[in-house]
C-alpha cells in the first residue's frame, strides 16, 4: 500500500469525480424540479461525447471548444423533447413515475440504435492534452485536471444560476413544491421546460469531458446513467453540495477498483455503492415522493 | 374465462407444438424465440404489470440459468433439463432476499437497482473464469433443439395459465392495490411486503427456467448474449402493445411483434433498436394502457350502444 | 370501567425541529364518535397517520383493545380492526369501485368472490352501489369521498378514522355523512373525525371533542364543555361562546 500510489489513485480519483459531478448535477435538476427519471441521461452524455470524438478526429476541434455549442444544441433538444414528448405525461404523479421509466427506457434504446447506426460501435476517445504535471512524485494527467476545472467552473455557475436568478429560483420552488410554486406565479411549465432543457444541456457538457477521459461507444450509456444516479443517491436528491460529495466518493470507488481489480470491475462499483446506500440508508436516501 | 376463448387458446398451443418437427429451421427458429419472448414478457407482466414494480434487469435472472444450466451439464455430467430446473430453483432462492431488499426501494430506483444487477452480474461472467470469462462456456454437443422448444412452450403456457390465476385471485388483487397505492393499500390490510416479494420470485423463476433451455438450445453461452438486453427491451416493449397488467397483453403484443423484431433484429440491429426503442416511446404517448384495454373499452361502448 | 378501544397515551411526534404532536393522550370508548379539532398542521393527520402505523411515534404508545400496537405494520393493525380514510381521498384510479371496496373486505373474506359479495353490502351502506363497475378514477369528489369510507368500512373495523370527511362536500352532503356517522355509533363502531370546520355538525353528532392546536391538545370534553371552555376560545374559535352555540 504505497503511499504514493494511494495518493495518485486519490488524485485520479478526484478529478474523475469531478465529471461526474456535472453529469449528475444535470440530472439532479431533471429529476429534482420534474421527477423524470431519465433513463436516457447517459445516452446524452455519451453522444455528446462521441460527437466531440468525431469532430476531434475529422477537423481537430478540441472538446472545449465543441462544449458550449454541445451545450446548446443539447439544450434546444431538451426544451423540444420536453414540449413534445414529456409534456403529455399524465397528470396523476404516480402513473407519471412509470411512464417516465418507460418513456426513457424506450428513448435510450433509440439513442443506442442511433449511435450505433452513427457512430459504430468503434470505441473512441479524444486525445486531446495527453500531458501531465508532476506535483511530487504524483502525476496529475493534464486533461483530466483541466476537465476537472471546467466541470468546476460550470458547477459553480449553476449553483449561481439557482440561487441568484429569478428562473433559478422559480426551478428551485418547482422542486419543492409545484402547488406552491404555482401559487406564487410561477409558470410551472416553462420552468418544467427550462429544466430539462438545463439538464439534457449538462449532460452533453459533461460528455464532453468525459471523452477526454475514457473511450466510450454508444453502448456505455448504460454506465453513466448507473454512475450518475449513484451519486445522487449517495449525495441526496436535489441537495446539490450532497452531489459534489457522492461524486467525489464515485470517483475514488471506480479509481481505486479500476486498479486493484480491472476496469470492468471498476464499471460495476458505483452499482454496488449504489446499492448499498439505498439499503443501508433509506430515509433521506431514497427520494421524495411529490408532496 | 368463456369456453370458445379457452378452445381457441387450446387449439393455438396445440397449433404450435404440431408445427415444428415439420416445419423449417428458420421456421422451427422463429417459433422458438417467439414462444420464449411471449413467456418472459408473461413474467415480466408479473412485476412489472401487476404489482407496478418496473424492473429492467429480470434478464439477470435469464443469465444465471443459462450459466448455471451450462455449468453443471458441463462440470456435473447431468442432463440439461435438470440443470435448467436448478437454475430455475437458483433464481428463485435468490429473488427472495433480493426482493426483500431491492422492492424496499421506490419506483425509479427499484427499475434502476435491477438495471445495474444485470449489468454486474454479466460484468461478473466476464471477469470471472469459472464462468469461462469473456470466451463463454461451450456445452457438448447433441442438443436437441426440439426438447428445448417444448419446454420453452410448456412453461410459457404454464406462466399463462399463472397470470390468469393471478387476475382472478385475491393474490391478484392485492398486487394492483400495492400498485396503485402502495400505502393505502396496507392501511387495508394487505400484506404489501410478502405480496409484492411473491410476484418478483415468480417473475424470476420463468426467466430462470427458460435461460437453462436458452444454453442448451445455443450450446454455447457468454456475458453479452446470455444477459443481452434485447430480452428486457422485448417483453417490455410486447406487454406494453400488447396490455400492461392484462392477461392477454403480452400475447397479443408478442404475436404482433414476433415476426418483424426478429428479422429487423438479425439483420439491421441498430435499426431495431431505434424502431422498439422509437415505438416504446410512442406507444406510451398515444396508446399506454396497450391495445387489450382499448380494445375492450371500445367493446364495451358498442355493447353499450346496442 | 371498561378498559377503552383506543389509548393514546402521551404521543409525541417529532420532524426535524417541529413537534407535530406533542404529549398528546386521549381515549376513545367502543361506539364512541370523537372528533378532533383544529386547524391545519395542529397535528390531526400525524395522529391519524401513528395510529394506522403509517408513523410511529417519537415517544409515547398508542394501545388498541389493551395491547401495545406501536411498531405495528399498518396491514396488521387494519386487521386488528382500525380502518382509516384520507384527507384528500386516493382510491385505486384502475380498479373498479367494487375492487376497491373489496381490497379491505380480504382481511375476513377466503376468496376474491367473497371479497366482491361483502363489498357489494358495504356499497350500498354508502349509496355507491350503482356505480360498482366504474373505474375510482372516474368518480367525482363526494363519490370519492364515499367511496374512502366504504373502503375502510369492509375492513368491518371496531374503530374508524375519519380524516376531513365532509370537506368539500354540500350542506345536503355534510348532513347526510353526519347521519352516517351516527349510524355508526348505532353499529357499535367508535369513529375519530378529524375535523378543521363544520362545526355545528360536530357538535351535534359527536359524544366528545378534542381540540388540539400545535400538536397539544388543549380541551377535551363534551360538546358543551368545549364551548365553554376559554382557552378553546382563545385559541380556536375567536368568537364569542353565545355565537357558536347558537347556531
Amino acid at each position: 500500500m504505497h503511499p504514493v500510489l494511494i495518493g495518485q489513485l486519490t488524485v485520479d480519483g478526484l478529478l474523475l469525480g469531478g465529471i461526474y459531478a456535472l453529469s449528475a448535477l444535470g440530472l439532479n435538476v431533471i429529476f429534482g424540479v420534474m421527477r423524470i427519471v431519465n433513463l436516457a441521461h447517459g445516452e446524452f452524455v455519451i453522444g455528446a461525447a462521441l460527437f466531440a470524438a468525431v469532430l476531434f478526429e475529422r477537423w481537430h476541434i478540441n472538446p472545449f471548444i465543441v462544449l458550449p455549442f454541445a451545450f446548446a444544441a443539447a439544450f434546444g433538444g431538451g426544451a423540444l423533447i420536453q414540449r413534445f414528448l414529456l409534456r403529455r405525461l399524465p397528470e396523476d404523479l404516480a402513473a407519471a413515475e412509470t411512464t417516465s421509466l418507460l418513456l426513457t427506457f424506450g428513448i435510450s434504446y433509440f439513442l443506442v440504435g442511433a449511435g450505433l447506426a452513427i457512430f459504430s460501435g468503434n470505441f473512441r476517445s479524444v486525445p486531446f492534452l495527453t500531458g501531465a504535471w508532476a506535483l511530487g512524485a504524483i502525476s496529475i494527467a493534464q486533461t483530466r485536471f483541466v476537465a476537472f476545472v471546467t466541470s468546476s467552473i460550470l458547477a459553480l455557475l449553476l449553483a449561481l444560476l439557482l440561487r441568484y436568478t429569478a428562473l433559478g429560483r422559480s426551478l428551485r420552488a418547482t422542486s419543492q413544491s409545484i402547488e406552491g410554486a404555482l401559487a406564487c406565479g410561477v409558470d410551472v411549465e416553462r420552468v418544467r421546460t427550462f429544466a430539462f432543457a438545463l439538464g439534457t444541456g449538462i449532460a452533453a457538457a459533461s460528455g464532453c469531458l468525459l471523452s477526454l477521459i475514457f473511450t466510450v461507444n454508444p453502448e456505455t450509456g448504460a454506465n453513466v446513467t448507473l454512475a450518475s444516479f449513484a451519486v445522487i443517491a449517495l449525495g441526496g436528491l436535489g441537495d446539490y453540495v450532497g452531489t459534489l460529495v457522492g461524486a467525489a466518493i464515485i470517483g475514488l470507488a471506480i479509481s481505486f477498483t479500476g486498479y486493484y481489480a480491472s476496469a470492468q470491475v471498476a464499471q460495476a462499483a458505483p452499482y454496488v455503492l449504489f446499492i448499498l446506500v439505498l439499503l443501508l440508508r433509506p430515509s433521506g436516501l431514497l427520494g421524495r415522493r411529490a408532496a | 374465462m368463456k369456453r370458445a376463448t379457452v378452445a381457441g387458446f387450446v387449439l393455438v398451443v396445440a397449433a404450435l407444438a404440431l408445427i415444428p418437427p415439420f416445419a423449417s429451421g428458420y421456421v422451427r427458429s422463429l417459433l422458438y424465440i417467439t414462444v420464449l419472448d411471449v413467456a418472459l414478457a408473461y413474467a415480466w407482466n408479473v412485476i412489472s404489470g401487476y404489482a407496478g414494480y418496473l424492473s429492467f434487469g429480470q434478464v439477470t435472472f435469464f443469465g444465471l440459468g443459462a450459466y448455471t444450466t451450462a455449468l453443471v451439464v458441463i462440470h456435473g455430467h447431468v442432463a440439461w433439463w435438470e440443470g435448467a430446473l436448478l437454475g430455475g430453483a437458483l433464481s428463485a432462492l435468490l429473488a427472495v432476499p433480493l426482493g426483500y431488499l431491492m422492492l424496499r426501494l421506490r419506483g425509479a430506483y427499484f427499475a434502476l437497482g435491477m438495471l445495474g444487477l444485470a449489468q454486474t452480474f454479466q460484468v461478473i461472467a466476464n471477469a470471472s473464469g469459472f464462468s469461462g470469462g469473456g470466451s463463454g462456456l461451450f456445452l457438448p454437443p447433441g442438443s436437441n433443439t426440439l426438447a428445448v422448444y417444448y419446454w420453452t412452450l410448456a412453461i410459457a403456457v404454464l406462466t399463462f395459465v399463472a397470470t390468469v390465476f393471478i387476475d382472478r385471485s385475491a393474490f391478484g388483487l392485492r398486487l394492483q392495490a400495492l400498485r396503485e397505492d402502495e400505502q393505502v393499500a396496507s392501511t387495508l390490510g394487505v400484506d404489501v411486503t410478502t405480496a409484492k416479494v411473491m410476484a418478483f420470485v415468480i417473475s424470476a423463476i420463468v426467466p430462470g427456467l427458460l435461460g437453462g433451455g436458452y444454453a442448451w438450445y445455443l450450446t454455447y453461452i457468454e456475458p453479452v448474449s446470455a444477459f443481452a438486453t434485447r430480452f428486457d427491451l422485448q417483453a417490455v416493449a410486447m406487454t406494453i402493445l400488447g396490455g400492461i397488467g392484462t392477461v392477454w397483453g403480452p400475447l397479443i403484443g408478442g404475436v404482433l411483434m414476433s415476426q418483424v423484431s426478429e428479422t429487423l433484429a438479425a439483420q439491421f440491429p441498430q435499426t431495431y433498436l431505434m424502431i422498439f426503442g422509437g415505438l416504446v416511446v410512442v406507444l406510451l404517448l398515444f396508446l399506454p394502457r396497450g391495445i387489450v384495454p382499448a380494445v375492450s373499452a371500445a367493446l364495451a361502448r358498442r355493447r353499450a350502444r346496442a | 370501567m371498561t378498559p377503552a378501544l383506543l389509548e393514546i397515551d402521551n404521543v409525541t411526534r417529532v420532524f426535524g425541529g417541529v413537534r407535530a404532536l406533542d404529549g398528546v393522550s386521549l381515549q376513545v370508548r367502543d361506539g364512541e364518535i370523537v372528533s378532533i379539532i383544529g386547524p391545519n398542521g395542529a397535528g390531526k393527520t400525524t395522529l391519524f397517520n401513528i395510529i394506522s402505523g403509517v408513523l410511529r411515534p417519537t415517544s409515547g404508545d398508542v394501545r388498541f383493545q389493551g395491547r401495545s400496537i406501536v411498531g405495528w405494520t399498518p396491514q396488521r393493525i387494519a386487521g386488528a380492526g382500525i380502518g382509516r380514510t384520507y384527507q384528500i381521498a386516493r382510491p385505486f384510479g384502475r380498479l373498479s369501485v367494487l375492487d376497491n371496496v373489496a381490497v379491505g373486505a380480504l382481511t375476513h373474506a377466503r376468496t376474491l368472490h367473497a371479497a366482491r359479495v361483502a363489498a357489494e353490502e358495504v356499497l350500498s351502506v354508502v349509496n355507491l352501489l350503482p356505480l360498482a363497475d366504474r373505474s375510482a378514477s372516474s368518480l367525482t369528489l363526494t363519490q370519492r369521498k364515499r367511496l374512502e369510507v366504504a373502503r375502510a368500512l369492509a375492513l368491518r373495523p371496531k374503530l374508524l378514522l375519519l380524516d376531513e370527511v365532509m370537506a368539500g362536500l354540500t350542506p345536503t352532503e355534510i348532513d347526510a355523512m353526519a347521519g352516517f356517522v351516527e349510524h355508526l355509533h348505532e353499529r357499535g363502531i367508535a369513529a375519530i373525525g378529524g375535523v378543521e370546520h363544520v362545526m355545528r355538525v360536530v357538535m351535534r353528532i359527536s359524544h366528545r371533542i378534542v381540540v388540539l392546536d400545535f400538536g397539544k391538545k388543549i380541551a377535551d370534553g363534551t360538546p358543551a364543555e368545549i364551548v365553554a371552555d376559554p382557552r378553546v376560545n382563545e385559541a380556536y374559535f375567536g368568537t364569542p361562546i353565545d355565537e357558536v352555540s347558537a347556531s
